[in-house]
């Protein structure tokens, strides 16, 4: 446990007193992108509320650098964990610099007045994500891709050790993707940033992670690097699909093919 | 850009501080007897002889036009928290019948103790408010756990206002004469018959909570993302939310035992000085909109006071015709 930065030990989670996933153990080594990948339904956003300390667990525990999360104090947790979650963010009146600006708050004062050195850091993320040109512009007002690249840049503001995102490519075109997963891993290599996320687009997920969990059912179907869990039989496995899954419809079902080749 | 806002805040700021010592000024010198303002600046530094003046200034209008700015401005305050803690811009102390439900307790306690002739204090008026305003205040929780959508919220306050104030009535009805004519002035919200001693306590309140209020708006501002981003930024959320329940009720119980329930300013206060802001920011909206209500109140209650005189007008009456339209205005944005 204490070689890696991030574990869970026999992980219960689920709402409202019903365990929706148990017992799952993840291990990851610091600087190490997982990505968990399932059906719709299969509790990807829960585990990840669970794992951000956003939903109490139902039983066994989360660890931090060894470290319980949840004795862990919020302030303290803040300075190593941030999220970009798929709940709206609501900013009444904020410019896009401004939302951006929120990351900084646990490193803040009393009153919550940004330094000369927060300031620097927030124009430093906005070039390197790519949005000081939205500055300017009013959050609420913004399409729902430029919000989300906002929003990454608000999670890397708060320089986190690791961040925890859930869908974070769902608004964006494929360049945005692109660069979303890039700045990603460039985070990684320059600071060594931990990434925990979900991801609808395998073939992003395949090339990205470096551990890849599968969620389907009860508990945590597998867990291990890409080239471990992409295998022939994974997508009948993981989303029960087949090639005589939607008869009559040839183009669907090339597609299926050409996928199942591809892994 | 930066500097810009900051110019843009401090304007405004200063512009409402100036717009409440003039209304303060024509607050005192404007009435059934005219105080002229050299009058008015030699009571002030004792030169004046005429005692009449004197008593008109310093008993009546002075003490009156303290407690309009200390009040208008809570009433403003309590209903900018209620706005933040239920993200929904139509929130206030009167909607969500917080106030129905104070009046409701003071009323019982007036009569009760009134009835066997025993006198009532600032202090048990308001506790007796507080006490009211939580109940209102924890009604409107329980419900609002169960119902989502922000209009329901708002009409299940407003079914709690009428339900208190059915109870008001009905406690009033069966008062004795004497009580009636003080209860029913109260009842319909009144700045009247303030004296030096009412101002003192509610000073003290109002002026204890607005700074713990104040002293909360960082926290306010991380609650204003919404709950996953609050906590993600390392705030304590049950902590603030009791903190907001207990503040606003405090407010909220403080103006409605000195001056009964006041409709509509506490939405339409905070909206106008969000919108002359550009920011929903706290740290600039708490002082903004404190001010903002006190110079609201301060010129609905010079209305009230001269529009008909010698008949004063419930103060309700008036925040109602310049509040009302500010509702509507937010609810038609929307």
């Amino acid at each position: 446990m204490k070689n890696y930065y991030f574990s869970t030990k026999k992980m219960c989670v689920g709402y409202d007193g019903k365990p929706l996933i148990k017992d799952m153990e993840i291990q990851l080594p610091r600087g190490e992108i997982l990505t968990l990948i399932g059906p719709n339904g299969a509790g990807k956003s829960t585990v990840l509320k669970s794992i951000a300390g956003q939903l109490r667990l139902l039983g066994g525990k989360v660890y931090l650098e060894g470290n319980n999360l949840s004795e862990m104090k919020a302030g303290e947790l803040a300075k190593k964990m941030s999220v970009v979650f798929t709940e709206k963010l609501r900013a009444e009146m904020k410019s896009c610099r401004d939302v951006v600006a929120t990351g900084r708050y646990p490193y803040t004062g009393w009153f919550g007045v940004l330094s000369k050195e927060d300031e620097r850091i927030v124009d430093e993320v906005m070039e390197l994500t790519h949005i000081t040109d939205l500055g300017g512009q009013e959050f609420e007002r913004i399409s729902d891709g430029q919000r989300q690249r906002v929003m990454l840049a608000r999670a890397i503001c708060q320089e986190p050790e690791i961040v925890v995102l859930d869908e974070p490519t769902s608004y964006l075109d494929i360049r945005y993707k692109l660069e979303f997963l890039s700045i990603l891993q460039e985070m990684r290599e320059k600071k060594g940033l931990t990434v925990i996320m979900s991801l609808h687009e395998l073939e992003l997920a395949k090339i990205v992670s470096d551990k890849i969990l599968c969620l389907r059912g009860e508990y945590a179907e597998r867990f291990g690097t890409p080239e471990e869990i992409f295998k022939a039989d994974f997508m009948e496995q993981l989303f029960g699909m087949n090639e005589s899954s939607f008869p009559g419809n040839p183009k669907l079902l090339a597609y299926i093919r050409q996928m199942m080749e591809w892994r | 850009m930066q500097e810009n806002k900051k110019n843009r805040y401090m304007t405004v700021f200063l512009l409402l501080g100036i717009c409440t010592a003039v209304f303060v000024i024509l607050n005192i010198c404007i009435g059934s007897v005219r105080i002229t303002l050299p009058d008015m600046i030699k009571i002030f530094t004792g030169s004046g002889d005429d005692e009449t003046l004197k008593r008109i200034l310093l008993d009546i209008r002075f003490p009156r036009a303290a407690a309009v700015l200390i009040l208008g401005g809570a009433l403003s305050l309590a209903g900018y928290l209620l706005q933040t803690f239920f993200n929904n811009p139509i929130a206030g102390p009167f909607v969500l019948g917080i106030s129905s439900g104070a009046k409701m307790v003071v009323a019982l306690i007036m009569v009760f103790l009134l009835g066997r002739a025993i006198r009532v204090t600032s202090g048990a008026m308001i506790l007796g408010a507080f006490i009211g305003a939580m109940l209102s205040m924890g009604f409107v929780l329980l419900l609002s756990n169960r119902v989502s959508s922000m209009s329901m919220l708002v009409v299940s306050g407003v079914m709690i206002g009428y339900i208190c104030s059915a109870i008001t009535e009905l406690v009033v009805t069966f008062a004795d004469d004497a009580d009636i004519v003080n209860l029913h002035n109260w009842s319909r919200g009144s700045f009247s018959g303030m004296t030096w001693e009412n101002v003192k306590v509610m000073a003290v309140v109002v002026f204890m909570t607005f700074l713990a209020v104040f002293l909360m708006s960082k926290p306010l501002d991380a609650y204003r993302l919404g709950d996953a981003y609050a906590r993600n930024a390392g705030v304590n959320l049950r902590l603030l939310r009791v903190c907001i329940v207990i503040f606003s009720s405090i407010l909220s119980a403080c103006i409605v035992a000195f001056a009964g329930p006041i409709s509509f300013v506490g939405i339409a206060a905070p909206h106008l000085v969000k919108r002359l802001l550009h920011t929903a920011e706290p740290i600039w909206m708490i002082p903004s909109c404190f001010l903002g209500g006190s110079v609201f109140c301060l010129f609905c209650d010079l209305l009230a006071r001269t529009m008909l005189a010698p008949t004063e007008l419930s103060i309700s009456t008036v925040t109602a015709i310049f509040g009302a339209p500010v509702v509507l205005w937010v609810v038609a944005k929307r």
